[in-house]
């Protein structure tokens, strides 16, 4: 679905990827883990298109990732919410500008699988970090996207949330979706992966499956950055 | 494109209008300068059609950038901007969404500047006032085309500070027909009459349609 050739990325001379080539395919879930400064998040604007590659490229099955032609939500560390709208005028909007024909029913449910039913109608400047967290949530997953990329998505989220996060995760696999999920948590977030990759020191230094993962901290010990 | 347009444009509005400051910056300035003016004039005097002209379209730029840059900075906030990147639309929607809503605001603010320049600068609307409603139409469509591209600079540092430098001589032809039509509507006689000064309102206003159309995608764009 995604191949990334030979990706680079430098900002002025510091170099924050080197040759990265990964494939990631539909109905799976990658885990991408590294430590602060590994160049997660940069990785993941590239797979959205939102930032460009120095060097390679990054290919959405024969399109570039770029290309506005498909669906992609994508969950970075800002929200995207206007904090003078309320948590309804929040999804609407982004409901009609992604062409999606919702209704206030239909937005009063998406609001509701993410516990912000009853916060409907106040401004999302008041939210908590949770709450608005799980307010972009809402957003990311209401037009069921074809590829999901998710950056540090718990932050902020209590437990309850956490769970709800892991079933969208698990249903959006379910539902043929590539969802790529940045986590600092491998412990709580491995376990939903069918894959893990390993930023370190700006290189892809892992990418193989979770036993494989295991298998290998166990052989030489926890990655220092993962 | 056009539910992104249209989406963009109602956002706009509520959170200008109903949310957020409104237009009380941009009216303040503009009264500001009608005040400052009317103070030139000694008791008895009035500034003449063409003067009251000037002001009143000098009040409009300023008032059209504040506008614009308050409009992009809504994005700015939590980087919404990231998010409309991402929408499966053309980003010239956003542009013209931006424009639709400037336009209006701007609209909105002339309503208010035209009789305080009636009162202020002692004017009247003797003259022709159809080609003067049509070049008010035609100037604001040119101002917020060319407002809307310069306003995606918003928030990326050094860019920013081009916008005012690059913006007021693109906008001299369209300012200069204004003020030429405007103080024919406050009773200037003027032999040639409007209809030059309309045709190069509309030759500037398709230059400018086309520039943002053709320009947008680059200047607003992610992180680099």
């Amino acid at each position: 679905m995604l191949e990334m050739q030979g990706i680079a990325k430098f900002y002025g001379d510091k170099a924050v990827l080197e040759n990265i080539s990964c494939s990631f395919t539909a109905g799976s879930i990658s885990l991408l883990i590294g430590g602060n400064g590994a160049g997660k998040s940069t990785l993941v604007r590239i797979m959205a298109g939102l930032s460009r590659p120095s060097a390679g490229t990054a290919r959405f099955t024969g399109e570039a990732a770029s290309s506005r032609s498909r669906r992609t939500g994508y969950l970075g560390h800002a929200t995207f919410l206007y904090p003078g709208l309320t948590a309804l005028e929040n999804l609407r909007f982004w409901s009609d500008a992604g062409g999606m024909d919702l209704g206030e029913d239909d937005l009063l449910a998406v609001l509701g699988r993410v516990g912000l039913a009853p916060c409907a109608r106040e401004r999302a400047g008041v939210f908590s970090r949770g709450m608005a967290q799980r307010l972009n949530l809402a957003r990311v997953l209401m037009p069921d996207p074809d590829m999901l990329l998710l950056d540090e998505p718990g932050t902020g989220l209590d437990a309850a949330s956490r769970v709800f996060l892991h079933q969208e995760v698990l249903a959006a696999r379910a539902r043929g979706a590539c969802v790529v999920l940045v986590s600092h948590d491998v412990a709580a977030d491995a376990p939903l992966a069918d894959r893990i990759l390993l930023l370190d020191n700006r290189k892809l230094a892992f990418d193989g499956s979770p036993s494989d993962y295991d298998a290998a901290v166990r052989a030489e010990g926890e990655p220092c950055c993962a | 494109m056009l539910r992104l347009t249209l989406a963009v444009a109602r956002k706009d509005l509520l959170l200008t209008l109903a949310r957020g400051n409104g237009l009380v910056q941009a009216l303040l300035l503009g009264f500001l300068l009608f005040f400052v003016f009317s103070l030139s004039q000694g008791i008895g005097e009035h500034t003449s059609p063409q003067g009251a002209a000037t002001i009143f379209w000098l009040s409009s730029t300023f008032c059209h950038v504040l506008i614009f840059s308050q409009l992009y900075a809504l994005e700015e906030v939590n980087n919404a901007r990231l998010g409309l990147l991402l929408l499966p639309a053309p980003i010239q929607a956003v542009w013209l969404g931006k424009s639709i809503a400037g336009f209006s605001l701007l609209l909105m603010a002339q309503a208010v500047f035209l009789p305080v320049a009636i009162v202020f600068l002692g004017q009247n609307l003797s003259g022709a006032l159809l080609p003067a409603l049509l070049i008010l139409l035609l100037v604001d469509t040119g101002l917020c085309a060319l407002g809307s591209l310069l306003g995606a600079l918003q928030g990326q540092g050094a860019r920013e500070s081009l916008m005012s430098i690059v913006l007021f001589p693109l906008l001299v032809p369209l300012l200069l027909a204004g003020i030429s039509v405007g103080s024919q509507a406050f009773g200037t006689l003027s032999p040639d009459g409007p209809g030059m000064w309309l045709k190069l309102a509309c030759a500037f206003d398709a230059v400018f349609l086309a520039a943002g159309l053709l320009l947008f995608g680059f200047l607003y764009a992610g992180d680099e």
